[in-house]
């Protein structure tokens, strides 16, 4: 692929390669180094595997509350759909307190003579 | 099996440490790092030679791969501090150490800082082809692409480094 007019190219490569070459650690050396370089096992693979997915829950939590924010949209409670019962309410019962809920009708009735 | 692995290995030495350096921007250490990652993951199996392509040219695609990971180690640790506690301490910065590009003569270091300005796949394809001796299609097969796409970064590579040297001579 290359061309008559690449020769010069060529040449610096060469010279790069030549100049590499020179410096190029040794082979054995090199095999020792990474023999002796911890594999990285399961574990290690897993605390990576949790680190990645603690920073994802991170980021999600920090968009969502930011998103809200800024949207306005802000976590409340309706309290009118809340019903709560203390334990002692049924100290203040009061016998036939169903009547006192009830409202009594005013107006026009007919007394019936029967029931006098 | 092993053995002939080591020797294999060992014939592309020479070669794959030249690669080694180019993916890491010529930074003496952080090739060395990326070549015994290499040697690592190839010795212990995590990268297996199919026959798809030429020896060669699979170890130089473990290499590119092992350097992208590095790189990306690394930008992690400079964005997440925190990070460096389960990513070990290793570091590539992609710069020419200070020793390397002393030593360098005049030609080449000019070389490579023209190479150092162009876009990481031209300088890739123009590496594979010139100093590697590959193909345009093997240099493809290890950087990844096309080959439509890698004779376009080379062609355009050269071109482009033709005239940074020419810069470079003016100077």
């Amino acid at each position: 692929m290359i061309e008559r007019d690449d020769h010069h190219l060529r040449a610096a490569f060469e010279a790069l390669r030549r100049e590499d070459a020179a410096g190029t650690p040794p082979f054995q050396a090199t095999v020792a180094a990474a023999r002796a370089r911890p594999a990285a096992g399961p574990g290690h693979r897993a605390l990576r595997l949790a680190a990645a997915a603690a920073a994802v829950a991170l980021v999600a939590v920090v968009v969502v509350s930011t998103r809200r924010e800024r949207h306005g949209v802000r976590l409340e409670i309706d309290l009118a759909t809340v019903r709560w019962q203390a334990p002692t309410d049924f100290l203040l019962k009061l016998p036939g307190d169903e009547l006192l809920r009830s409202v009594p009708q005013l107006g026009p009735r007919r007394l019936d003579w029967r029931t006098l | 099996m092993a053995a002939d692995l080591t020797a294999e290995l060992e014939q592309l030495h020479a070669a794959a440490f030249g690669w080694a350096l180019s993916c890491c921007g010529w930074d003496r250490t952080a090739a060395e790092d990326v070549l015994q990652a290499t040697y690592l993951k190839l010795l212990d199996g995590r990268a297996r030679f199919d026959g798809r392509s030429s020896f060669r040219t699979f170890v130089f695609g473990v290499i590119a791969r092992t350097a992208r990971e590095a790189r990306r180690r690394s930008t992690l640790r400079r964005w997440l501090p925190l990070a460096s506690l389960v990513l070990g301490p290793e570091a590539v910065d992609g710069r020419p150490d200070p020793a390397t590009a002393l030593a360098r003569a005049d030609q080449t270091a000019r070389l490579v800082r023209a190479l150092g300005r162009l876009s990481a796949r031209q300088r890739q394809v123009l590496h594979l082809v010139f100093y590697e001796d590959l193909t345009i299609a093997e240099a493809a097969a290890v950087a990844g692409v096309s080959v439509g796409t890698a004779r376009t970064h080379y062609e355009r590579g050269k071109a482009a480094l033709r005239r940074l040297l020419e810069d470079e001579d003016r100077e």
